[in-house]
């Protein structure tokens, strides 16, 4: 393909298993599960949209999916897919952002009812929608430029969207197991005892308090 | 739920409630408990391992969950539902956490367990300023050796003899997990300013203990613990206490009124039910109010009487005065010697390892605020949270494997410096019942009324002052805005979630509402068993002296029974 030809790049399928879209569609009433683990989302088919919070005294065990709508539209999830994967593309090991289901969490996130999340919203939204046609169907190379010119903009509300979603994006991928493993996180197992740090790590920061005069 | 053969109604289930509760019913008192939240089962309720992927919007906080998704607190937070609280027009920000469930705040607490100290028992005498209590560090510290052997606490070291930070007795405390990479480090920076670091006390089990499950160094107490290796009345006091056979419990009863007999004494309480909006009354031979300072001031001024018109045990007008709070406030820094360490679990015990205690009680004259602060520091590389791009500089651009090593670099390399410091009492912090508002109920609720001092507001401004001294002898960076002003940078009234006093202890009926026992001058067969008794409120942070003095108060109605007193 020429750097000039039109390229739609494969398809961000959400990343939700089909017993979570099942019990979507039971909490949304709208959602329909279309093919294998692909969802449209209630607004998408007309239904009535859930817009209540998980409550004040959720199941923390195992906890449920949000009960609320998810509001974005194809074209924003695709444009998200681009976008988290333009922050975080697979690496080695390491997966990318969109194989890690980051472009569901965005949804997740600014259908939220929450204060934190309503702020969210607009600026994510609309972020997506001004970056959307830029990014789908069109060359590589006029992708690339839309994603580093959004990165680089000097724009006030386009900096607050790029920051914004560049930092939804690393907080869903960090933390995953796939993120911690990234990161080095090493916790969250069961001990026998707390043995402290390795003389490794106690060397290097004896090291370091040196450089200091401490 | 017969109603005439308990010997005591405690009303609440937390650090006091639980703590009562424990002790008359192995003394063979028979005993109702009366919890306003729901039951609660830390063994199958804790998310103990569960990752922030795992949760809605990766656990961030939110209105119906405001210290994050897998937080111990049911049904609340800074507001409850259906039972509204105000602030009066024209006070300082005051804010009030209540959870709803068996156990209350034990379940989420911060497990830093210290004891008060000789001074914090005689403030004015020291100086000139607040209260002295009608008792001393010596009346409370065999009640202290109990507690921490009963409730398990770490934090064991050789005895410093530091002033007014008493070290346990041998065989009280357990030993605490080592220091971690951000605890060696820092520990050298306040060495340099002179200032001491020592093993933070800590209400979790770290070694060998009968009875109890030691730690699995993984997980946040904040959410609770499972396997009961740290401190909760759900899952140390009150399983025991039901064990007895001598404790009735029951849930979603919220307690609003004390019932007096023809002869002036409490023939029990009044309360309605959450669920179904029914009134009960309930009798016994005695009264223990342990709801929280806030609530059980709440309970007294509701029930009023031909002879309490302006509530119970109210006629000297004490009744929800001398309310305090801890001051509070919190500096970060990042550390580039920090940078780039091996990969080293940070998880450790729940509760801090270390920690700095007030370093200045004999050079408050110079320092130019009367009171001090400890220090509770954070740090190291925690689980990550929706917060992990905050490590990285506001103008940090990069993507891809850049991003990928930057965050790699900076993970683990912060620390947050938290000053919980001491307030003096004064006459512009109280509640009291608002005039109009009432719960969901048709139960008046509480106003509250607020403004921190000039001791505090100094003593915040000195918290900052140190911080940065340490952060910049560590080579750091204070990460966002610093506000040095000690009246901008001070918490909320109540925000410390240390609401104390309102029903304090005290020599007389004219200067308290309680003698030392906790038991009411008013109403001999009425008793406060929660934070509502304490006269000042030390830098330490509450629960244990809750607990001890809990103890001991039962204790003392133990006597009386026996005495056929009640």
């Amino acid at each position: 393909m020429s750097a000039n030809s039109p390229e739609t790049g494969p398809e961000y399928v959400s990343k939700v298993d089909r017993r979570s879209a099942l019990a979507w569609i039971g909490v949304v009433g709208a959602a329909v599960a279309g093919g294998a683990g692909v969802v449209v989302y209630g607004p998408q088919m007309g239904g009535q949209k859930v817009t209540r919070g998980y409550g004040t005294d959720p199941k923390l065990v195992k906890p449920e999916k949000a009960p609320w709508s998810r509001i974005m539209i194809p074209a924003q999830l695709q444009t998200a897919a681009i976008l988290a994967d333009f922050i975080l593309p697979a690496s080695g090991a390491a997966p990318s952002a969109s194989a890690l289901g980051v472009p569901d969490f965005v949804d997740e996130w600014v259908s939220a009812p929450y204060p934190d999340q309503l702020k969210d919203r607009p600026i994510v939204l609309t972020g997506l929608n001004t970056l959307a046609p830029k990014v789908l169907k069109t060359s590589a190379a006029d992708r690339a430029k839309a994603l580093d010119a959004l990165r680089h903009s000097t724009d006030p509300a386009t900096q607050k969207f790029w920051k914004r979603f560049r930092r939804l994006t690393i907080g869903a991928y960090y933390t995953t197991p796939e993120g911690f493993k990234d990161v080095g996180y090493i916790g969250n197992v069961p001990r026998g005892s707390d043995p402290g740090p390795s003389p490794e790590v106690k060397s290097a920061v004896e090291a370091q308090l040196k450089t200091l005069n401490l | 739920m017969a109603t005439d053969t308990y010997d005591a109604i405690i009303v609440g289930s937390g650090a006091g409630g639980g703590m009562s509760a424990y002790h008359l019913t192995k003394s063979g008192l028979k005993v109702l408990m009366l919890e306003a939240g729901r039951n609660y089962d830390p063994r199958v309720e804790t998310p103990m391992f569960n990752t922030n992927a795992e949760a809605p919007l990766r656990g961030a906080s939110t209105p119906d969950k405001p210290f994050g998704f897998y937080d111990a607190t049911v049904d609340g937070g800074w507001q409850v539902p259906n039972e509204p609280y105000t602030v009066a027009e024209g006070s300082e920000p005051f804010t009030w956490w209540r959870p709803r469930m068996l156990g209350g705040r034990t379940n989420h607490w911060g497990r830093i367990a210290l004891r008060f100290g000789p001074l914090d028992f005689k403030p004015k005498s020291r100086d000139g300023l607040g209260y002295d209590w009608p008792i001393t560090y010596d009346d409370m510290a065999p009640w202290y050796d109990k507690t921490e052997k009963l409730i398990g606490v770490s934090g064991a070291a050789p005895a410093r003899g530091l002033l007014n930070t008493p070290d346990s007795p041998p065989g009280c405390l357990m030993e605490s997990a080592p220091p971690r990479a951000f605890e060696m480090f820092y520990e050298r920076g306040f060495k340099a300013m002179g200032i001491p670091v020592i093993p933070m006390h800590g209400a979790v089990v770290t070694g060998q203990m009968e009875g109890r499950n030691t730690c699995l160094f993984a997980t946040p107490c904040g959410r609770g613990c499972a396997i009961g290796a740290n401190f909760q009345s759900t899952t140390v006091l009150i399983p025991p206490a039901m064990a007895t056979g001598n404790l009735t419990l029951r849930t979603d009863a919220l307690v609003y009124q004390i019932d007096l007999d023809k002869a002036g004494r409490a023939k029990g309480v009044s309360f309605v039910d959450r669920k179904t909006g029914e009134h009960h009354s309930v009798a016994a031979k005695s009264v223990i109010l342990a709801a929280g300072s806030g609530e059980t001031a709440r309970i007294l001024l509701n029930s009023k009487s031909a002879s309490f018109p302006d509530g119970l045990c109210n006629t000297h007008g004490m009744v929800g005065r001398y309310l305090m709070d801890t001051v509070g406030l919190g500096v970060t820094g990042q550390f580039p010697a920090l940078e780039g360490l091996p990969p080293t679990n940070d998880d450790g015990q729940g509760t801090e390892h270390t920690y700095v205690p007030w370093w200045g009680y004999e050079k408050q004259k110079e320092l130019g605020f009367p009171r001090g602060y400890h220090i509770e520091i954070g740090g190291g590389r925690r689980m990550p949270s929706m917060g992990m791009g905050g490590l990285l500089h506001d103008d940090d651009l990069s993507v891809g494997d850049d991003l990928r090593a930057n965050l790699r670099q900076k993970f683990g390399s912060t620390i947050g410096f938290n000053g919980r410091g001491e307030m003096i009492p004064n006459d512009d912090c109280y509640c009291e019942l608002d005039p109009t508002a009432k719960d969901k109920w048709g139960i008046p609720v509480l106003r509250f009324h607020w403004k921190w001092g000039d001791s505090e507001t100094s003593q915040a401004a000195h918290m900052v002052k140190t911080f940065l001294e340490v952060i910049d002898k560590l080579g750091g960076t204070p990460q966002g805005k610093i506000e040095t002003d000690g009246k901008k940078a001070i918490s909320k009234g109540g925000e410390m979630i240390h609401e104390i006093g309102t029903a304090r202890m005290g020599h007389n009926d004219a200067d308290s509402v309680v003698n030392q026992y906790g038991q009411s001058w008013a109403v001999p067969n009425l008793f406060v068993m929660d934070g509502a008794v304490m006269v000042s409120s030390p830098d330490k942070n509450p629960t244990l002296s809750i607990l001890a003095l809990a103890w001991r108060s039962a204790d003392n109605l133990v006597t009386l029974s026996k005495q056929g007193a009640l």
